[in-house]
């Protein structure tokens, strides 16, 4: 009974991603095996690993990975620096604190379709907010195309992208903070720990499995960026990372087997950096 | 302290669990087998009927309907993971005109019989009808029709109403040129769906002819209507942010007053007559779309219609509520409900005689110059096409292809396309 | 002193990169739609309406019809992944955190692994097995899918916090002869308080949000949440920013109620030393 008891815990949560995530993702696999065009229903068949040898062949991927890297990097630096300054901001008890967290929580509430046509009209170079703003401020003489240039498109996404997931991040080092033991605190006081030291050896080691949940979770938002992209910059070539590469083919030219291989390189892409965090985590967690 | 904690921590995880459990049991779906007279129907919002229609319709014919209101797009999503699975999303679905030749393909509409009559009455039908199949019924009308804000024109110096393309863009100028508008044209250039048609209708209007009958593109064709649209970009005519924009939001520019001329969808003959919509109520006159050498001989069709799915089990009560639902009858009161413009012809004119529809201008006589660009039909391609030439459209308009440059482009995908068909 | 300064200039920045955007959206739903696209150099429009909130809140219109079923629909989704959720991630959590048993280091891999698995991979076969046992337009099973793509961090969030509970608590319990689960029951549980609470805003927040996969798993009206139903205010043909404006900002209102209640548990008077003395 002892012996099974951790198993009888692990029941739900196991029978749960086993069905709904375990199968569904090997039954992917299986389909970016299979030549399967759903405008030719004839000819389906297995083509083992065809599919990803014309995925790499096509130049049309290989931009839209160097997009998707780019949106990446961006999202992931600016996410973490704002979202930990955030939480150190919302763990300063002031009579504002509670309204604040509240505050800080709404970009995550929006609805990311809503969010991303608020942000179109921020963007807009005829009548949106910034142009607007600018060309009243005099920085600029007439209004900037925004999102009709790659790199400033891919500026804006990640942008748009960092304001939603910084509350996130927020929150989960706001909560690792909560699971430091003041009594340490204390006693590194006592024995005469400055500053910089206590932040070095007891606050950051400490804290640490949490930002990496976070930097790890907005690694995988920022790699499946897809909404933000679609109404910022419709289907259009310039800015459309893997995710959008395949929606494009899965849905738009009913490719299912080229779609599911492409999807396929979007999980390897977040399984390196999982693999990455995983390994820095379990090092960490030695309380 | 902590004992109160206990016990609130621990009473609400157990309502947690309890609820969880009874919620599972008491949400279970309990639908019946497949009961002939009852169907679901999966169409966007703007083409559902309401539940008074759908009353109605119950009392006649004995069938349920249950409508499904899901967004254009993803009409198109759901039906097709449905059918990879083998199944039907809903039994009547919304079928748009570029998805007929994938849906063809693809085998998943169940072909429909229709009366003679009701054939030789819809125009736009001839798009849903592959190989003498018909596969879908239209019954929401749109084909490109030009408008133009008289007042504007007037005040510009301009009396005439523009005939020709090349008076399309002289005017233009004038109306830059006098201050009346600083971009006088709106015309979609955004990377979507809405810029590949208006190269199609744009090169169709100017020369007749868009595709080679293999498939292809014509190249003097295609290569004439994108110099046109960059000598507009270039002249400073199009708003730069109908680049960006969608290209409903550059069609709109008319109804404020921004654009004075636009070729585009025949729903803004109503939205040009809305206060809620347009400043410029009464301004905004509909005309016949320009062509080379005097107004165009054709204009493109680009109707919605409704279909019945293959993987359906209710087809007979399916087929019944699309001949129900797109019947002369029905299209005048969806006229008045929801302001579709008919299908029927014989309708569109007995609404203008009443007087229901007003400011109509050339409406009426565009719609008897509806026809395909599409010699064998839209292609099962269509969606990969569409895509290449709404890039390289976009590429050209933000400068960073020449026009023949946009052609190559395209024309490297359309002919690979056309040839592995 | 100086201190303060820079707490309240904080402040204000983070004020105006959150709620500026709110303020926009706001401006965009107060405007007619012929003076959205105006291009006059001023901020505020010159013209206000509040049509687009009357017709969403009270008209009893199309609209406020379709919002308040969306709303109701998320909250319902919300009831049942936090009632699915939150029991298997404090369960599993703790047989992670605090118990030896064979596989559990791969268990916890395998766990966390699946965070990167992207929605695309595994809606297709999800709706496929849907179709085949009747589960779809279903808000039950609906939220049984966010459950399995929330579940990952919060068993990592909650059981790096168990972790933290020093040992001779437990043991101390078990040693007056408590049972393993009555221990955990006592002792492990209010000492977690605030994780489990940042836990539920966490799993209310991203339920709420929740998008790509019920566009693809729900197409009725009683089934859609509202993150869905705002999109469809705006159509290929009928394009409404207006009401697209309003109803997201009415959408997140039940969203920061919930946090202003859990505030206090969050911030003040919960830290966690006090309570783990």
């Amino acid at each position: 009974m002892k012996k099974a008891l951790p198993y009888i815990l692990l029941a739900p949560m196991m029978l749960i991603m086993g069905v709904l995530v375990f199968y569904p993702v090997i039954a992917t696999f299986s389909y970016s095996l299979k030549k399967w065009k759903l405008t030719m229903p004839g000819d389906i068949r297995f083509i083992g690993l065809d599919n990803y040898v014309s995925v790499f062949q096509s130049s049309s991927f290989w931009y839209s990975l160097e997009n998707t890297i780019v949106i990446l990097v961006a999202v992931v630096l600016l996410t973490s620096v704002v979202g930990m300054l955030l939480s150190m901001f919302l763990n300063i008890e002031t009579k504002v604190s509670g309204l604040m967290l509240a505050i800080a929580v709404l970009p995550w509430a929006l609805p990311p379709y809503v969010n991303g046509v608020l942000w179109k009209f921020i963007f807009h170079p005829g009548y949106g907010f910034l142009n607007k703003l600018l060309l009243s401020l005099h920085v600029i003489p007439q209004p900037v195309e925004w999102l009709s240039s790659r790199w400033l498109l891919l500026l804006a996404v990640s942008l748009v992208v960092t304001w939603r997931s910084v509350p996130f991040m927020a929150l989960v080092c706001l909560a690792g903070r909560k699971a430091l033991p003041e009594s340490l605190y204390e006693a590194a006081r006592i024995d005469g720990a400055s500053k910089a030291q206590i932040f070095r050896h007891i606050t950051m080691p400490l804290i640490l499995p949490f930002v990496g949940i976070g930097v790890m979770s907005t690694s995988i938002t920022a790699i499946n960026v897809f909404d933000e992209i679609v109404a910022l910059s419709g289907m259009s070539d310039l800015g459309k990372n893997i995710v959008v590469e395949s929606y494009l083919t899965t849905f738009s030219f009913l490719d299912f087997g080229k779609g599911s291989a492409i999807t396929y390189l979007v999980l390897l892409l977040a399984a390196i950096f999982g693999i990455f965090y995983l390994k820095t985590l379990n090092r960490e967690v030695q309380y | 302290m902590r004992k109160r904690w206990q016990k609130i921590v621990a009473a609400s995880l157990s309502v947690v669990l309890l609820s969880g459990l009874v919620s599972g049991c008491g949400n279970k779906n309990e639908k019946t087998d497949s009961d002939s007279k009852e169907i679901t129907v999966m169409i966007p919002e703007w083409g559902a009927p309401d539940d008074e229609l759908l009353d109605q319709f119950e009392e006649e014919t004995g069938i349920a309907v249950t409508v499904n209101e899901v967004s254009w797009d993803d009409i198109r999503d759901k039906i097709a993971i449905a059918a990879s699975g083998g199944s039907a999303v809903a039994d009547v679905v919304e079928v748009d005109w570029s998805w007929v030749g994938e849906f063809h393909a693809a085998d998943w509409l169940e072909p429909l019989k229709l009366e003679k009559e009701e054939i030789e009455d819809m125009p736009t039908i001839e798009t849903f009808t592959v190989d003498g199949d018909i596969l879908a019924v239209p019954y929401a009308n749109d084909f490109r029709l030009s408008y133009y804000n008289k007042e504007q024109y007037e005040k510009a110096g301009i009396e005439k109403e523009p005939e020709t393309w090349d008076e399309v863009f002289e005017n233009a100028k004038v109306l830059k040129e006098k201050g009346v508008s600083e971009y006088p044209i709106a015309m979609a250039l955004n990377a979507e769906e809405s810029a590949a048609t208006s190269l199609m209708w744009l090169a169709y209007a100017m020369n007749g002819i868009v595709f080679n009958e293999d498939g292809t593109l014509n190249e003097e064709s295609i290569v004439s209507a994108l110099e046109y649209q960059d000598k507009l970009i270039k002249a400073g005519l199009i708003d730069p942010a109908d680049k960006s924009s969608s290209g409903m939001d550059a069609y709109r520019r008319i109804l404020s007053g921004n654009a004075a001329f636009l070729t585009g969808p025949t729903s803004f003959v109503a939205r040009s007559n809305d206060s809620e919509q347009c400043s410029v109520v009464g301004q905004i006159l509909p005309i016949l779309v320009p062509g080379k050498d005097g107004k165009s001989e054709h204009t493109m069709p680009l109707p919605e219609a409704i279909g019945v799915t293959k993987f359906s089990k209710n087809k007979e009560s399916a087929e019944t509520f699309v001949k129900w639902y797109t019947s002369k009858e029905i299209q005048k009161e969806l006229f008045e409900r929801n302001s579709t413009i008919p299908t029927h012809n014989t309708v569109l004119k007995e609404l203008i005689d009443a007087e229901k529809m007003v400011h109509t201008g050339d409406m009426l006589e565009e719609a008897k110059r509806i026809a395909s660009p599409f010699p064998n039909g839209v292609p099962s391609y269509y969606a990969e096409m569409s895509h290449a030439i709404y890039n390289a459209v976009n590429k050209m308009a933000t400068g960073a292809f020449s026009p023949k440059e946009a052609f190559d482009e395209m024309n490297k995908v359309v002919t690979e396309l056309a040839g592995n068909k | 002193m100086k201190k303060k300064y820079g707490y309240w200039i904080f402040m204000i920045l983070t004020l105006i990169c959150i709620i500026g955007p709110f303020v926009w959206a706001f401006l965009i739903s107060v405007t007619p739609e012929y003076g959205m696209f105006s291009k006059t150099s001023g901020l505020i429009p010159s013209d206000i309406t509040w049509e687009n909130y009357k017709e969403l809140l009270f008209n009893g219109s199309r609209q406020s019809r379709l919002f308040f079923t969306g709303i109701k629909n998320s909250l319902k989704a919300v009831v049942v992944t936090l009632s699915i959720g939150m029991p298997s991630a404090v369960l599993s959590a703790y047989a992670l955190a605090r118990m030896e048993f064979k596989g559990r280091k791969l268990i916890k891999n395998l766990l966390l692994f699946t965070m990167v698995i992207p929605v695309m991979a595994t809606i297709i076969p999800i709706y496929h097995i849907f179709m085949d046992y009747g589960l779809l337009d279903n808000i039950f099973w609906l939220s049984v899918i966010y459950v399995s793509s929330l579940l990952p961090s919060a068993v990592w969030l909650i059981s790096n916090y168990f972790a933290t509970i020093p040992k001779e608590l437990e043991e101390a319990a078990l040693v007056d002869g408590c049972g393993t689960m009555v221990a955990f029951v006592k002792i492990i549980l209010p000492t977690s308080v605030p994780i489990i609470i940042s836990t539920i805003l966490i799993l209310f927040l991203n339920t709420w949000s929740q998008f790509q996969i019920p566009l693809i798993l729900a197409s009725s009206k009683m089934t859609k949440p509202i993150a869905v139903i705002t999109s469809e205010f705006m159509t290929k043909d009928a394009v409404n920013y207006g009401i697209t404006a309003a109803a997201g900002i009415c959408a997140v209102v039940p969203p920061i109620i919930l946090a202003l209640v859990l505030r206090k548990f969050l911030v003040s008077g919960m830290t966690g030393g006090a309570v783990k003395e």
